[in-house]
């Protein structure tokens, strides 16, 4: 590994690549804050109040809150209480979207969220762990007269989690209850223009099936999706990107491939990082737009949990392999303590999101926040996942740490040290310095960019323009990340500089004891060469 | 008999040009049970301006929701006012629907302006919101071809929409340059206002595993009950006005100033008024108060509506009624009900 391209590189040559990736690195923030919409669009539904008024329940037939035969409406429940229709018979119709819009492949996800307005009753109160219990079916159709298709039934339920603010009088009778958002329905692709969900709340004293749920005022959903503009933004930046870390990752393995010893560890953990980073780059989701392929939401959940783990390795191994003390490592199973956190934790999230996403695949109305069971678990694979993280970070700075208390014992040693050994120990801290600096300032770029696109309201206006930020921080971090994992594999790949040097051969016996030394560190695989070289070099001199 | 007719028709006159909208009546009556069923048509809607009826013939499809948003907000008055001397009573048998009492320039016209024109843009988002109406919202002001606009970037919130048909619609007959005019604009702006503050922000995280790494935050209206205590609020320290008048090229004009000058002045959000109420107490045919006679009042309330104050210093009567209520009753979440009966005994105190 000694001997990267870093090293050899001139200050200028060093400033200049640097300038060129922050051009880049602003380009993809202006990207996404200027020519991108808002990532997301939240739509509010309001669902229209159906009568059923045939008795004999046809098994499939849809109503339509709007439009040429719509349903048959009621405007509050007064007047079905007036006209006794009963609870089972009314519908509650949503279509999605709104009239004379329709859903497009481009929004590649919908998600709905469930909102009861439940007004206090003195008498008719919600009670306490009250589950309402939901029959929703999904219909969707591409033009606006054929017949819709079923896409999806099923009977869910749901915790009402309700409070109300005010005291429990008379007086407030008709306020309504705060309830907190209900996940409703989470769909991978949008591959229709029309949906409709048709809803209802069946009631069976019996069976204790939606009694003490309050009087429903309404039910409002809110259809979340991305939005075309930022999804085409988007892919069109996963287009450019993918050849250009595929390119370099090819050149980076072709000069590891042309030294004459096997690649060290860190060599090919770069390499790793360089593929999963492809992996995540590669834009498969241009299927999406022509394919009606729901696990692409849950698919692209699994790229982005390799990544992460393998940059978190990354980092681990970088620090071992300039830990500078005489233990050697170069060996993946060194490393089990620090990595085992990681693989554990990405395992959980992973049989969570199965648990999730996974099974909406078959039901999209599923949640595993649904239920007692599914919360606790959820939260148990969450709390896992957290302290499997914390873990991490513990060996992460403590590995850090040693690093640079073994740092400053080297840096007081320098000077008394022959110049091989001095270049060497000097290239290694000049080598860790450099990537700790550029990943503490990528890292806190995103903890910043992250905070600024969570508190303030998601676009700023500038004179005519209107910047977004919150896309601005997609694509200006994901680009962060892409230039990150590229300059790593520019600068730490082998340099090609003394390739010629090998055969010159120096007092090897006056250097013996260092070489030692020397061959422990990192260096150890090409050891024999390094040294030839510096040794060389220092006879030379 | 010259002057009968002259009479009859500054009458006829007043009452169409009331300082009052007469086209509320949409919200009452058997108006406004027949707003389901049958197409709104725009010339039998009394009292609209020429500047109403254009909006009402472009917009025909949003009409039931302008009246269902003056419905609300005359329920929520009343629900508001229910314990008070004037308790925001409607007259089913005119056209002016409140009678004369809102004709003055009083806090209870601030109020019921402002409410009702809340009402309006709350009831118009809602209709956007079910679909109701298809011209809400977005693509009106983005570039493009429709459809397109919301296929790139999504759509605007519905809420501006709704305040603005409030205030293309309802603020129509409000540009006479006299005082009542300025004081029901800004009246009917501080309710939209309050609907615009009033909205809360909720988000959901939908980001890797459901973390926050991608969250979507909108707006959401609040229940038109905090909108309806929040205007109380803001009737209770409404700010008394006086009327100036200028002289300008178009002839007078009057405009409203604070009449305490060491006060605050009065901001966007809050009520204005510029006559004292009557105090509702007699009735007065010239006012439009109906009285407190046989108002049921509270016994052991100290406040407006206890016995004292709502019936003026007259006394009260008090009898003893036997009701037949519902109890141990089980609720559906809608529409139906299954009690017993049970009799009680209740002291009803009247006002004399």
């Amino acid at each position: 590994m000694a001997g990267a391209i870093i090293e050899n590189m001139s200050t200028k040559k060093l400033v200049i690549v640097g300038i060129i990736l922050l051009l880049f690195q602003v380009f993809s923030f202006m990207v996404g804050g200027l020519i991108a919409p808002s990532p997301t669009s939240a739509v509010h539904y309001l669902a229209a109040k159906c009568v059923d008024s045939v008795k004999s329940h046809q098994p499939k037939k849809w109503f339509m809150p709007w439009g040429p035969n719509q349903c048959e409406k009621i405007r509050t429940f007064d007047e079905a209480m007036a006209r006794r229709i009963e609870a089972n018979n009314i519908v509650f119709a949503v279509h999605i979207p709104l009239p004379q819009k329709e859903m497009s492949p481009w929004f590649q996800f919908m998600l709905v969220i469930l909102q009861f307005d439940i007004a206090f009753k003195m008498y008719n109160q919600i009670e306490d762990g009250a589950m309402v219990t939901i029959d929703v079916g999904l219909a969707y159709r591409d033009d606006t007269v054929s017949e819709w298709t079923e896409m999806a039934h099923s009977v869910e339920q749901r915790k009402l989690n309700c409070n109300f603010t005010t005291a429990k009088t008379f007086e407030n009778e008709g306020r309504y209850y705060e309830c907190d958002l209900l996940p409703f329905m989470e769909v991978g692709s949008v591959a229709h223009k029309y949906y409709l969900l048709n809803i209802r709340l069946p009631v069976s004293e019996r069976k204790k099936v939606n009694i003490g749920i309050g009087e429903v005022k309404d039910i409002r959903l809110v259809g979340i999706h991305q939005n075309g503009g930022f999804t085409k933004v988007w892919f069109a930046m996963k287009t450019f990107l993918t050849p250009s870390i595929l390119i370099i990752m090819i050149w980076y393995w072709r000069r590891i491939t042309l030294m004459t010893r096997p690649p060290v560890l860190l060599e090919k953990v770069i390499f790793a990082l360089g593929i999963s980073m492809t992996f995540i780059n590669i834009p498969v989701e241009w299927f999406s737009v022509g394919f009606n392929w729901t696990w692409m939401l849950l698919f692209g959940d699994i790229r982005q949990g390799i990544f992460y783990a393998m940059l978190l390795s990354f980092w681990i191994i970088f620090c071992g392999e300039h830990l500078m003390d005489q233990t050697e490592r170069n060996r993946f199973s060194m490393y089990w303590k620090q990595v085992g956190p990681i693989v554990f934790g990405s395992f959980c999230l992973f049989i969570f999101d199965m648990c999730e996403r996974g099974v909406q695949l078959t039901n999209p109305f599923y949640s595993i926040w649904a239920t007692d069971v599914g919360t606790e678990l959820a939260m148990a694979f969450i709390i896992v996942a957290g302290i499997c993280a914390c873990l991490y970070f513990l060996f992460l700075c403590f590995m850090v740490f040693q690093v640079f208390r073994n740092i400053s014992g080297k840096r007081s040693a320098l000077p008394a040290m022959t110049k091989a050994r001095r270049l060497h120990y000097e290239g290694l801290i000049f080598r860790f310095k450099f990537l700790m600096l550029v990943t503490l300032a990528c890292a806190a770029m995103t903890v910043i960019f992250f905070i600024i696109s969570q508190v303030n309201e998601g676009h700023w206006h500038w004179g005519d323009y209107t910047v977004q930020v919150n896309s601005a921080f997609f694509t200006g971090i994901y680009g962060m990340w892409n230039l990150y994992v590229f300059a790593i594999m520019f600068l730490y790949a082998p340099s090609h500089k003394r390739y010629g040097d090998e055969h010159s051969s120096g007092d090897q016996g006056a250097n013996s004891g260092e070489d030692i030394q020397l061959t422990t560190t990192i260096t150890h695989v090409d050891g024999p060469t390094e040294i030839f070289k510096m040794t060389g070099k220092t006879s030379q001199e | 008999m010259i002057y009968v007719g002259c009479f009859l028709f500054l009458c006829g006159l007043t009452r169409v040009m009331a300082s009052y909208p007469i086209w509320w009546s949409l919200a009452v009556g058997h108006q406004y049970s027949s707003l389901g069923t049958q197409p709104i048509l725009c010339g039998s809607i009394p009292g609209l301006v020429p500047k109403q009826l254009r909006f009402c013939r472009n917009y025909v499809e949003i009409m039931p929701s302008v009246a269902e948003g003056v419905k609300i907000g005359i329920q929520e008055c009343q629900h508001q006012f229910r314990g008070r001397r004037w308790n925001c009573t409607t007259v089913n048998n005119n056209l002016a629907i409140f009678g004369p009492v809102l004709d003055r320039a009083t806090r209870e016209s601030a109020f019921v302006h402002a409410i009702a024109s809340a009402g309006v843009a709350f009831a118009v988002t809602r209709a956007c919101a079910e679909g109701s109406a298809t011209i809400c919202g977005c693509d009106t002001r983005r570039k493009g071809p429709p459809g397109e606009g919301w296929k790139w970037g999504g759509c605007s919130e519905d809420v501006e929409f709704g305040n603005m048909v409030s205030r293309e619609f309802a603020d129509a007959r409000e540009n006479r340059p006299d005082a009542r005019s300025a004081m029901n604009r800004h009246n009917n702006e501080a309710g939209r206002m309050s609907i615009t503050d009033h909205m809360y922000l909720k988000c959901k995280c939908h980001g890797l595993s459901g973390s926050c790494e991608v969250k979507t935050c909108w707006w959401a209206q609040p229940d038109f009950r905090v909108i309806g205590d929040y205007m109380k609020d803001k009737y209770d320290s409404a700010s008394e006005m006086v009327v100036e008048k200028h002289r300008e090229s178009r002839g007078w004009v009057e405009t409203l100033r604070p009449k305490y000058p060491f006060f605050k002045r009065p901001t966007e959000s809050d009520l204005i008024y510029y006559e004292s109420s009557p105090n509702f107490c007699e009735p007065n045919p010239e006012t439009g108060s109906f009285g407190t006679r046989d108002r049921v009042c509270n016994l052991t309330s100290h406040g407006i509506d206890g016995c004292d104050l709502l019936c003026c210093g007259r006394g009260h009567n008090t009898r003893t009624e036997k009701r037949k209520e519902k109890c141990h009753c089980i609720f559906h979440w809608c529409c139906y009900v299954s009690c017993q009966e049970c009799m009680r005994v209740y002291d009803v105190h009247t006002c004399k």
